[in-house]
């Protein structure tokens, strides 16, 4: 809803843009396990909300004293940066209009009741707005009408995708300015019902679309339609790379593995370029790059996602890098630099405990403080609290300090911010006690340090052993 | 069925030369005398077919039936002559006397004509006016009828202009002498039709033959398309095409307010220089006596208050049937009937039952605890029946409302382009309607009920909105007293005076509704849904009639009273209650006198 809100409105400014661009793209992270679930099953209250803003101030009928109330209610509306209310009662409201603010009030009501049924003949009536000879009214309503119908299909056990179609063909074809969306929301249809093909071929002819003006003030979806048909280009060569390990002997499948894989990169070497969050582009772009065998452009586009300063700052970027140099065998070194990135980003990651065993085996005293402090950081999540792993790291890294001169010292200053509330989150007797149950040995590691890490002070991590 | 297909197809067949079409299971055109089958096929319009990805485009088919012949030119008038007679012949049909339409509506719409100098004089002023389609046969007979016969099927055809002229002369006594004057004045563009007019036109008709419809009436017919006006250029005849920017005259997107039809139609009145109507006696259903008996059956009261109802005419000087008779000598302004019937009801009711919150819940407690035979009225029981059913109805008119179709079968389009445009916006809705309909599993409720001029349906029968009231005593409400029958309530308010200007002021309703009674609001709100009007508007009637019952005059600028807040009058009802029986005294079979059954 929000990325055609921000479409709609004439001045395109780019940080909306860059922002619309974003949550698309992050919707369709976790591509291969349901592609774009989060973003086509829009939830119902989001289009509630939608018409909301459409419907409001809702007009309360037989009741007139409420003008001072609907005056207070507008001067609270206006601190909020809502959309313009399409479909308020005005003064000189005609019969026509009436109707169809009342069929919209309706519609909405039975919507938010879940009665699917009775929208959908509300809406079947509804459908007559589209006739309307207001040309200034007409392309919300086209909007209305369109996701409306779409959300009760949604709902409605009997409908087919013959119906999707049909609705979503009618108002694709009803004027020029939501082109773009209907056809990029129909091959997300497409794409949750599994007919891939159709998907791509939606998409493919709306690449090709070209309408004046109209294309260039959408240059934005037009983008994004070129990375989604790339994506489906992917998902095919995926296929084909499948059959191709089961019987290899195919070799016209080959030939059409490279075809898709060039479409693909065609388009995605140059949306790749352009500052935002590609995820799944990006690791389908690397993957056939890497089946390829051209390590090089793998690395450059890699370097550019996770370097470039365009780039908003993306943790998953550097996972990836990561990723990609281990599976290359890289030097410790990179290894290193990338996860000192991924640190500052996301001190709690998982890659964290491997960024501090690398730490510990170059055994320089810089780093065994370094592990120290990474280490340290990820206890300060509740998520590591009875993690084996970290807290034996810990357990390495500050005996390994206390052997040094001056290891107390570093340990101490490292715990003077956390003195205060470490006790509480790791060391109570209902932690030993959940210890205890859960894993006796991270009752005895955990014990050892108490002592180090938190000094003179009274704790109640007792590990004294309950009668079983 | 098959009528309707081959009406379009008039050649006559080959081999008989008849014209007698019909369809075969095929769906191929063969000719009903000779049984000879030819190539023409009916076109199959099947909507559920709609193909998935194909887009709908626009295939024109170049001239196939463009003719060269520009064909006759129609006037304005001439359009709106064909929608006033099939609205008369609507209204024909729904029970009006035939008179109606032969002899009042035609004449009154003749003497339009000729006031605005439309037609029947020597230099009809320019209107719009619209190509005709060309046709090869009958088309100059069908122009040439339309001024003359068309509109009167019973064959009182006008003779000629010069004729009408001195017919309505005649006919109408004053109406020809200070016509010309008023013409001068008549501006273009106020004479110009507009359909807002015909109803206008209609309903002064209606006043005229004294019909038992009543503007709401009329207005609620329109709405539920009884008489046709949303989609009356589809009954235009074949032949006439509206085109060009003054068609959209005919394209309806609002159904006019009871106050703008009535403040039109006294223009009209005006305008027409129309002679005295016939009267507005007693024992006609406009006026009040009857319509308010009509009201009350409506909104479940008893019928005892009836007598209520007439005793407060009688003091208000209502019950004068040259009140309710226009003329523009005497009594110019066109009464509003239906609301001062129900603004009759609701002072009544003021009377009786207080409607300050307090007296009639006071009164309904007695009512209930004088519970012996369980036929007295409860303002209580009343108020929790009709506000169930109030609201029941409510929603029922919300959801018809919504459900409303405003667009016609045809659809509407002013020129070539537009029709492009139109086409496909028709298409459009229409694929997507039919999609959704699929869907839904019951079919949408059936609209055509026949029209009642009732709201609610009291009674035991089955769909009924509650038990009827109707035989309902008024009981502990009136008391004896000297043995003629008071309210037993003592009390009357009425809102605060104020000054008011009476050009820029129209109602104060919305400012001074939140600080009146709860229970006279909401009986403005049951008689404004029965009316479907405005609350305001009927407020303001309701003023007017206190104004006449109690003889205020029309407060003016500068002769404020100084009341403060709702005012309880009770010394002034005490005051017209002695008055009221020192009247009932000096006159003979007094109506509030007890029977003496």
């Amino acid at each position: 809803m929000d990325v055609a809100a921000a479409g709609d409105s004439r001045e395109n400014s780019a940080v909306r843009d860059k922002r619309q661009h974003l949550k698309i793209a992050d919707c369709s992270t976790g591509f291969k396990t349901g592609p774009c679930v989060t973003y086509l099953s829009l939830p119902a209250e989001l289009i509630m909300d939608a018409l909301d803003e459409h419907l409001d101030p809702p007009v309360d009928l037989g009741d007139e004293s409420d003008s001072s109330d609907n005056s207070s209610r507008k001067s609270y509306k206006s601190k909020l940066p809502l959309a313009r209310p399409l479909c308020v009662e005005t003064k000189t409201e005609s019969g026509f209009q009436k109707t169809y603010r009342i069929c919209l009030e309706l519609i909405r009501e039975a919507m938010l009741h879940h009665r699917w049924q009775e929208a959908a003949q509300y809406m079947a009536s509804f459908t007559e707005i589209l006739e309307d000879r207001n040309k200034v009214r007409a392309q919300p309503n086209k909007e209305l009408v369109w996701r409306i119908s779409i959300e009760i299909l949604h709902h409605l056990s009997k409908s087919t995708v013959k119906d999707y179609n049909t609705i979503y063909e009618r108002m694709k074809h009803s004027g020029v300015k939501h082109y773009l969306m209907i056809c990029l929301e129909h091959s997300f249809h497409l794409m949750l019902h599994g007919q891939i093909e159709c998907a791509k071929q939606q998409l493919s002819i709306a690449e090709s679309w070209r309408h004046g003006k109209e294309s260039v003030s959408q240059l934005q979806r037009i983008k994004l339609i070129q990375a989604y048909r790339s994506l489906l280009d992917y998902m095919i060569w995926c296929d084909k790379k499948s059959m191709l390990s089961q019987n290899n002997s195919v070799e016209s499948d080959i030939q059409g593995m490279h075809t898709c894989f060039r479409h693909a990169s065609v388009n995605l070497q140059e949306i790749l370029k352009n500052p935002g969050v590609w995820d799944p582009f990006i690791l389908s772009y690397v993957e056939m790059l890497e089946f390829y065998e051209d390590y090089e452009e793998a690395l450059k586009v890699l370097n550019d996602y996770v370097y470039d300063s365009n780039f908003p700052p993306n943790p998953n970027a550097n996972v990836y890098m990561y990723q990609f140099l281990k599976r290359h065998s890289a030097p410790e070194k990179k290894l290193m630099k990338v996860l000192r990135n991924l640190h500052v980003l996301v001190p709690s990651h998982e890659l964290m405990l491997e960024y501090s065993f690398l730490l510990l085996q170059s055994e320089k005293t810089s780093d065994t403080q370094k592990a120290l402090g990474v280490l340290l950081e990820m206890l300060d999540f509740a998520c590591w609290r009875s993690n084996m792993g970290v807290w034996t790291c810990l357990h390495t890294a500050v005996h390994r300090l206390l052997l040094q001169e001056e290891g107390e010292v570093i340990v101490h200053k490292q715990m003077a911010l956390r003195k205060d509330w470490w006790p509480a989150l790791h060391f109570t007797s209902f932690h030993a006690k959940k210890d205890l149950e859960e894993n006796a040995k991270l009752l005895e590691v955990k014990a050892s340090l108490e002592k180090i890490l938190c000094p003179g002070r009274p704790l109640r991590y007792t590990a004294e052993r309950m009668p079983t | 069925m098959d009528e309707a297909d081959t009406a379009e197809y008039r050649e006559p067949c080959a081999q008989c030369a008849a014209v007698n079409w019909g369809i075969s299971d095929e769906g191929r055109f063969y000719c009903r005398s000779c049984h000879n089958v030819i190539e023409r096929t009916r076109e199959v319009m099947d909507m559920s077919f709609t193909r998935d990805s194909n887009r709908i485009s626009w295939i024109s088919s170049k001239s196939r039936t463009r003719k060269t012949d520009r064909g006759n030119v129609w006037m304005l008038c001439e359009v709106f002559q064909f929608i006033l007679k099939n609205q008369a012949d609507a209204l024909l049909r729904l029970g009006v006397s035939p008179g109606f339409k032969d002899d009042v509506l035609s004449q009154l719409w003749r003497l339009y004509l000729q006031k605005s100098q439309q037609a029947y004089t020597r230099n009809p002023i320019n209107s719009f006016k619209f190509k005709q389609k060309g046709l090869d046969s009958d088309s100059g007979s069908a122009a040439d009828s339309v001024l003359s016969g068309s509109f009167t099927d019973t064959g009182s055809n006008l003779h000629s202009s010069a004729d009408c002229n001195a017919e309505s002369g005649s006919d109408r006594g004053r109406s020809g002498q200070s016509g010309t004057c008023s013409t001068a004045s008549w501006k273009r563009s106020r004479s110009l039709m507009t359909m807002e007019k015909t109803l206008a036109l209609i309903h002064l008709a209606l006043v005229w033959s004294r019909e038992a419809l009543t503007l709401s009436d009329l207005l609620r017919l329109v709405k539920d398309d009884h008489v046709p006006y949303v989609t009356a250029y589809e009954q235009l005849p074949e032949e006439m095409k509206l085109c060009g920017r003054v068609a959209l005259l005919f394209h309806i997107k609002n159904i006019p307010s009871h106050r703008s039809i009535h403040k039109m139609a006294q223009g009209l009145v005006m305008f027409l220089q129309l002679p005295a109507f016939p009267p507005i006696n007693p024992q006609t259903l406009l006026h009040p006596t009857l319509l308010s008996l009509r009201y009350l059956t409506d909104a479940n009261l008893p019928d005892e208050l009836h007598r209520w109802v007439c005793i407060l005419m009688d003091r208000a000087d209502m019950a004068n049937q040259k009140r309710h008779t226009l003329d523009l000598a005497s009594h110019p302004a066109l009464p509003l009937y239906d609301l001062q019937a129900a603004a009759l009801i609701i002072v009544t009711m003021k009377v009786l039952f207080g409607l300050d919150d307090h007296t009639e819940w006071n009164l309904s407690n007695e009512a209930g605890s004088h519970d012996d035979l369980g036929d007295l009225f409860s303002f209580r029981r009343w108020y929790r029946l009709v506000q169930a059913a109030l609201i029941q109805a409510q929603q029922r008119r919300n959801q018809d409302i919504a459900r409303k179709q405003w667009k016609g079968k045809k659809p509407f389009f002013t020129d070539k382009r537009d029709k492009y445009f139109v086409m496909k916006r028709r298409r459009i809705s229409d694929n997507v309607q039919m999609s959704l309909k699929k869907l839904t599993s019951r079919p949408a409720p059936v609209q055509d009920v026949a029209p009642s001029s009732f709201q609610f349906c009291w009674g035991s029968e089955d769909g009924s909105d509650g038990p009827s009231l109707q035989h309902m005593k008024l009981g502990k409400v009136v008391s004896l007293n000297h043995d003629v029958s008071t309210p037993s309530n003592f009390k009357y308010w009425h809102p605060p005076l104020r000054t008011c200007k009476p050009r820029s002021c129209t109602s104060h309703y919305s400012i001074m509704e939140p600080t009146l009674p709860r229970s006279f609001v909401w009986m403005l709100q049951l008689f404004s849904f029965m009316l479907d009007v405005e609350p305001w508007y009927l407020f303001e009637e309701v003023l007017e009639v206190e104004r006449r019952v109690f003889g205020i005059k029309t407060p003016q600028s500068g002769q404020q009273i100084p009341i403060g807040g709702q005012n309880e009058t009770g010394s002034n009802t005490k005051k017209w209650n002695r008055n009221c029986e020192t009247k009932q005294d000096s006159k003979s079979g007094d109506p509030v006198r007890k029977p003496k059954s």
